[in-house]
């Protein structure tokens, strides 16, 4: 309510100034229009929308965050480097298991406490013990428990790890290890919820580059800029002084609205307005393959026909990767199919996804269908998610009519998403597309977290003793080239067996007014507003 | 005064008598939420980390974990206390987002039926008075035309002439240009509060805002309404008390609006009501095309993604109001024609 209050006064302030001044609060407002909602201030919280990771970057400092790198041309962020937010520095003990950090002396609260180690220890304990998103998340980075976490001073913090790990840095750069105001959040913890879980999903606690002036779930989020913030690479506050993100369900009024200049910037337009947008050139668009993204169409491993490496194989051969590209994303991604591999070996294993060796082939596919003991095919059900319907709608199509010239009859299920992924969590789904992203996306990190175990993430319920161990002996291998050994074998293991086909990594198109510049593709796949600014 | 006492009674018993419903679509909805596919923990669970603990930590959030005639009661008991649950989409208590949604969608479906009604009488009237005229047959031409026109459609092709090609509408997003100061809240309708604020300019960004909106809603409702006015006008124009109004000689306007009108005006109310509560429900689509921050979206989002709490509070939310509109013609009934009130 006094949020409310204080917007409403700030907005009168606003409107009793003079006119060029508004055109002047125009300028240095950022207006961000997506389909999303934002649903909580902390990214914590079970059920927390993309929206609200996004915003937690602007409201929350972390220790670290991700530096950038560009991969073809394009600003991406790059998962082995950092670059200082509260620490001013850290260093790895020569074993790997220690974790110093300096903090900065001059950080501070939005209520202009300081931050200190306290609040850190305070925050990552959080992370590790409340029931939050940040528990399984960190202990994919060796992270589980307080015993951990050390205030060596008021500005040394100390983290300890049971083993060394490629991804304990990363992992403090996420959403979820944000710092908190350790003081403000225990002073409204109550005895059923000490780390504050519900005073904090309304309201934030935090030192980050803007403060929230309104939040209007579902609607609108207004943000003002802290002047006091200085953990940007330029050492100064951030550029734009308000941020409005607002949530426009309707995707063509989107496009409507950045394309007259009425909203700045927009990322998740559909395919074909994004294309058109780019033709007429009025606009900046930029197209960045989300390379921590893939597209597959998946299988249930362990229900018949799937449970057969022929027929995964034929239907390998049958895809109309091509048309399938065209028509679903308007050739606006990175293809993950035509590759050649000389020797049927992968040629690299630092990575994944790397482009398959598949191609359309509905001879080779007839021949490995009869191979399967299917020469006159069989019926299935391919499903996906309503939510995805604009891109897997004319797919499945394609799909449904290639399968059909080798006798897999195939009927279409369009199902709601939440009833999707109950299915899916109960593996009872036998041939379907899915997309999955991973915010650090390693080699081993994708082997551990998509095909390994009974888990959900492991959509095609692939069950591989070699897959499991080379991927868990990666995760801790220090050898950068046993690493790329090890996934070399993986990465033909997985086209060997073909659990999956990966198809494409879709396109994320950022389209933007001209005059904004510094835009990055994050992690997690939404704008870190602190990197824009206008010219 | 009598007449108000025995209208007053009347009201008061037909919303007692509207309870069991009432009741009724309580634990239908609630039953119905439970028999869909799809189970919320797992959607709300789809973070790049979430497993099974996480999602039997949002079952035991929502009372999943319990047995359903216990949730019946756990929840029936919640309403008792005024406590409609909490929505996972938008985090925020069902109660309060409706309250804060509602006025949003009232307010538009409001003027979308006053527009209409503007429109659809005056055409209906025509269409009876010129029957099987050219008149008569662009009315149907027009009625046609906008029921077969689905709402999301006649909304971007207003969008994109009025906002995109000419630029005269402001940009479709929302009750008000997001510029714009909002006034203190009052009652949530944003010309009262503007109007009481004394904010003429507010009051005209948002009146500018709500055109584009209620004009794609009313056209889809002028066709009923216009049809029914049109039938009951033919109706009271054949009838012995316009046929004598007319040879006693009175002026042909007088006998037009007085009695002819008045009289056909009973269905139209009909109607009216009808079509306010389905349109309130309906207008879905309206919403999400000018992300209006209505309650329909609202639980449509909520539907999509098996959110127990606001679709049933949504539910509710419309039954009642459906509850009190029907009392609203009843009561309106009884002034239009004093008859119906006698018992």
């Amino acid at each position: 309510m006094s949020i409310l209050r204080t917007a409403c006064l700030a907005s009168m302030l606003l409107a009793s100034t003079a006119l060029p001044a508004l055109a002047q609060s125009r300028a240095e407002t950022l207006r961000h229009v997506t389909g999303a909602a934002i649903n909580t201030l902390d990214p914590n919280i079970p059920g927390s929308t993309r929206e609200a990771f996004g915003l937690s970057l602007l409201t929350y400092d972390r220790l670290l965050s991700f530096g950038k790198k560009q991969l073809d041309g394009k600003w991406v962020f790059d998962l082995d480097k950092f670059q200082p937010e509260l620490a001013e520095s850290y260093t790895v003990s020569p074993d790997g298991l220690k974790i110093t950090f300096k903090l900065r002396k001059d950080a501070k609260f939005h209520d202009g406490t300081p931050v200190t180690a306290e609040d850190v220890k305070w925050s990552l304990d959080r992370a590790v013990t409340a029931n939050v998103l940040g528990k399984g998340q960190l202990l994919t980075g060796s992270l589980t428990s307080p015993d951990q976490f050390k205030v060596v001073d008021a500005h040394t913090f100390e983290v300890t790890l049971p083993k060394p790990d490629k991804l304990a840095l990363a992992n403090l750069a996420v959403v979820y290890p944000v710092i908190f105001n350790s003081k403000l959040a225990k002073s409204k913890a109550t005895a059923e919820d000490p780390w504050a879980l519900a005073w904090l999903k309304e309201n934030t606690a935090g030192s980050g580059a803007y403060i929230i002036e309104s939040f209007k779930p579902g609607e609108t989020t207004i943000l003002r800029r802290n002047p006091d913030w200085n953990r940007g690479s330029a050492e100064k506050p951030a550029a734009f002084k308000r941020i409005i993100t607002q949530t426009i369900p309707e995707a063509a009024t989107r496009a409507n609205l950045v394309e007259k200049g009425d909203a700045d910037i927009a990322i998740d337009l559909q395919a074909t307005d994004a294309a058109d947008l780019e033709k007429k050139g009025k606009l900046k668009v930029i197209s960045t393959p989300q390379y921590n993204a893939i597209t597959f169409v998946s299988f249930n491993n362990q229900m018949p026909p799937f449970d057969k490496i022929e027929v995964r194989k034929a239907i390998a051969a049958a895809l109309p990767y091509e048309d399938m590209f065209k028509a679903a994303l308007f050739g606006r991604g990175k293809p993950l199919y035509g590759a050649t591999w000389a020797d049927g070996k992968a040629p690299t294993g630092e990575t994944f996804p790397i482009a398959q060796p598949v191609k359309t082939d509905l001879a080779e596919a007839k021949k490995l269908l009869t191979a399967a003991g299917f020469p006159d095919g069989f019926s299935t059900t391919f499903s996906f998610n309503v939510g995805q319907a604009g891109t897997a709608e004319p797919m499945a199509a394609l799909l449904k009519e290639s399968l059909a010239k080798i006798g897999i009859k195939v009927d279409i299920q369009k199902l709601p998403d939440a009833q999707m992924s109950t299915l899916i969590n109960e593996k009872k789904v036998p041939f379907f597309t899915e997309g999955i992203v991973a915010w650090l996306p390693s080699m081993d990190y994708f082997y551990r977290n998509f095909y390994i175990g009974p888990i959900r993430w492991n959509y095609s319920s692939i069950n591989d003793e070699k897959i499991t161990e080379w991927a868990q002996t990666a995760r801790f291998e220090p050898d950068m080239a046993k690493y790329a050994a090890l996934g070399k074998e993986l990465n033909t293991r997985h086209f060997e067996l073909m659990p999956q086909i990966p198809l494409w990594q879709p396109s994320q198109d950022a389209v933007m007014a001209p005059s904004i510049e510094g835009y990055v593709y994050q992690f997690h796949r939404q704008i870190d507003f602190r990197d824009l600014s206008r010219k | 005064m009598s007449q108000l006492s025995t209208t007053a009674k009347r009201a008061g018993w037909r919303f007692a008598s509207s309870l069991p419903a009432l009741f009724g679509v309580l634990v239908f909805t609630f039953l119905l939420m439970r028999v869909l596919p799809g189970d919320p923990a797992v959607f709300f669970a789809s973070g790049p980390s979430a497993g099974k603990e996480e999602i039997e930590m949002i079952r035991k959030q929502m009372g999943l974990d319990k047995p359903v005639p216990e949730q019946l009661l756990r929840y029936l008991g919640d309403i008792g206390a005024g406590n409609l649950g909490r929505s996972l989409t938008t985090g925020q208590p069902v109660l309060a987002d409706l309250r804060s949604r509602l006025p949003a969608s009232l307010e538009l479906t409001f003027s979308a039926l006053l527009i209409a009604l503007l429109t659809a009488i005056p055409l209906g009237v025509a269409a009876a008075l010129r029957q099987g005229s050219w008149v008569d047959h662009l009315v149907r031409f027009i009625c046609a035309l906008g029921v077969c026109v689905p709402t999301f459609v006649s909304g971007l092709l207003l969008i994109y002439a009025f906002y995109y090609l000419l630029g005269l509408a402001p940009d479709p997003t929302g009750r008000v240009d997001i510029f714009t100061s909002l006034p203190p809240r009052a009652t949530g309708f944003l010309l009262i509060d503007f109007a009481l604020a004394g904010d003429w300019e507010g009051w005209r960004a948002a009146a500018a805002q709500l055109v584009l909106p209620a004009m794609t809603m009313a056209l889809f409702v002028v066709a009923p309404l216009a049809r029914i006015t049109r039938a009951a006008m033919l109706a009271s124009l054949g009838s012995d008390f316009v046929r004598t109004a007319r040879s006693l000689g009175l002026p042909p306007a007088k006998v037009i609006v007085t009695y002819a009108l008045r009289n056909a005006l009973l269905p139209v109310l009909t109607i009216a009501g009808i079509v306010f509560s389905t349109m309130l429900g309906a207008n879905v689509l309206v919403e999400k095309v000018f992300s209006w921050p209505g309650v329909a979206s609202y639980a449509l989002d909520a539907l999509l993604s098996s959110d127990y709490a606001p679709v049933q509070g949504f539910v509710l939310l419309m039954a009642s109001i459906f509850v009190v509109v029907n009392l609203t013609v009843d009561v309106l009934y009884g002034i239009a024609d004093p008859r119906v009130s006698v018992e």
